[in-house]
């Protein structure tokens, strides 16, 4: 039989970007996936050479605009490594948890949006979505924006917390836990759900590390890497959590990764709201701000929720000379074409879904 | 850590074989009269990083694939020739990473002209 080539898009089926496949298929069996992406470059490399460091920000939360607050922050701290800025010390447990509600935020989305793509999974598209949107006005009460909060400061963050933050942030993850704990009703109590997703897309370890993927999709196929463990930054090193692991490396285990990061990130929110210190949090204001004259080439990492995102800068007098972003998505959509090879075409979108992919970051 | 371009493929197979199993980034900075390759790896087991730069010169863009040793390199490599116009020499895939766009001019070159070429002109 010939095979047959048909085009997917430019479009994704659950809004985050635009995305063209061209897939070769015989019957219905995938021989080659081909993805074309380019379609949301805004330049953000270019432009940011040509602003001064904090103006930059608002560049780096858009990123990702289902995880806006960890790009922000992943940027703000290679600037404060520019500037050789500490952070206070009230700001680091205010940002350890306004990261952690970003990444549930950010699964929960992801979780909605693969069900979606599944077909006829509405139910848990609309519960999610009623959790992510406490989460979002959560944050609207502490930083006064429901989506590009632009919250990160140098040295500390942009206005102090509300003074009902800790009782907020209780009620918000008792709340969160008991929803998120309803989901396996619905996902891994259901037959189609686990046909769908289980022995789909199997990615072993060693081909994991080969193509260079990271965060959950390396961390389901049974590699333990995690940049809040291997590279701690601000007070990660004095929060114990455990990072979940799964060996089986398919669609299922990247599902199962997800949502016990989920409870992971609740954990972690608990205590660092335990342990947080009082005292003042409020960094410096925007302003023209030189960095020191010895320019040091800075690399700053963060665990994104998606992945490890990494920020290569060469500094100059005002503004940067260059910025690299290692962006998680794009190495994890550069694993697509091995995935799906020899997969049926139905389960195209059960893998690709399960990458969590966010187009914003691959085209930059 | 410097390297010379002629010696970079041999480097990152010792250095793979030395447990850097996992490239992270290849990027590229221009300082005009030169630019640097840079290519991040890493160390799963013991959390190490080791980074090598090689030098090219502006006139002089050309640099071996490394696909052969690090299959994560192929859009990283594709995204070098196309923002930076550098040659890769040995690449199959010679299509551009972002479409619509005729490849001839290199956006991230310092010497990249901004804005509307007719204008410039006037």
């Amino acid at each position: 039989m010939p095979t047959m080539r048909i085009n997917v898009g430019p479009v994704h089926p659950s809004t985050h970007g635009v995305l063209r496949l061209i897939v070769d298929v015989d019957g219905d069996t995938i021989k080659k996936v081909e993805p074309h992406i380019g379609f949301l470059h805004r330049g953000v490399e270019k432009l940011s050479e040509t602003r001064m460091y904090m103006q930059n920000v608002s560049y780096y939360n858009k990123l990702d605009y289902v995880a806006p607050l960890s790009w922000e922050d992943l940027y703000v701290g290679a600037v404060e490594s520019v500037m050789g800025i500490e952070v206070k010390e009230q700001a680091q447990y205010i940002r350890i948890i306004m990261l952690e509600f970003q990444r549930i935020a950010n699964h929960l989305l992801w979780l909605g949006t693969f069900c979606n793509d599944l077909g006829q999974m509405f139910t848990e598209f609309m519960w999610t979505f009623r959790e992510r949107d406490k989460i979002l006005k959560f944050f609207e009460r502490v930083t006064g924006q429901r989506m590009f909060y632009n919250y990160m400061r140098l040295g500390g963050i942009r206005k102090p917390v509300p003074s009902n933050f800790n009782d907020d942030a209780y009620n918000l993850i008792e709340y969160l836990y008991k929803n998120i704990s309803e989901y396996t009703k619905v996902l891994d109590a259901n037959n189609i759900f686990k046909e769908r997703l289980k022995g789909v897309g199997i990615l072993s370890a060693e081909d994991a590390i080969e193509y260079g993927v990271s965060g959950p999709v390396l961390r389901a196929s049974g590699v333990y890497e995690d940049v809040r463990k291997s590279h701690p930054y601000y007070a990660y090193n004095k929060i114990n959590f455990h990072v979940p692991l799964k060996a089986e490396g398919d669609s299922f285990a990247r599902y199962q990764v997800r949502y016990e990061e989920m409870f992971q990130s609740i954990k972690i929110i608990r205590d660092a709201l335990m342990a947080m210190p009082g005292g003042d949090a409020v960094g410096m204001p925007v302003k023209l701000i030189i960095p020191p004259a010895k320019n040091n080439i800075i690399i700053e990492r963060r665990e994104l929720p998606k992945g490890e995102g990494l920020l290569y800068i060469v500094p100059d007098k005002q503004k940067p000379y260059r910025i690299s972003i290692r962006a998680p998505a794009f190495t994890n959509l550069a694993v697509l074409p091995k995935l799906a090879e020899g997969a049926k075409y139905a389960d195209l979108f059960a893998i690709l879904g399960s990458l969590d992919i966010v187009m914003a970051e691959i085209d930059r | 850590m410097e390297i010379k371009r002629e010696e970079l493929i041999k480097k990152l197979e010792d250095t793979k074989a030395n447990g850097y199993t996992y490239l992270k980034k290849i990027t590229a900075v221009d300082y005009i009269n030169y630019l640097n390759i840079i290519y991040i790896l890493y160390n799963i087991d013991t959390k190490n990083e080791i980074i090598f730069e090689v030098k090219l010169p502006s006139n002089d863009l050309k640099i071996d694939t490394v696909i052969n040793v690090y299959k994560s390199a192929d859009f990283y490599e594709r995204e070098l020739s196309e923002m930076f116009g550098i040659e890769i020499i040995g690449r199959k895939i010679k299509r551009l990473l972002l479409e619509e766009w005729d490849g001839a001019e290199a956006p991230l070159r310092k010497n990249f002209i901004w804005g509307n070429k007719d204008y410039k002109k006037l």
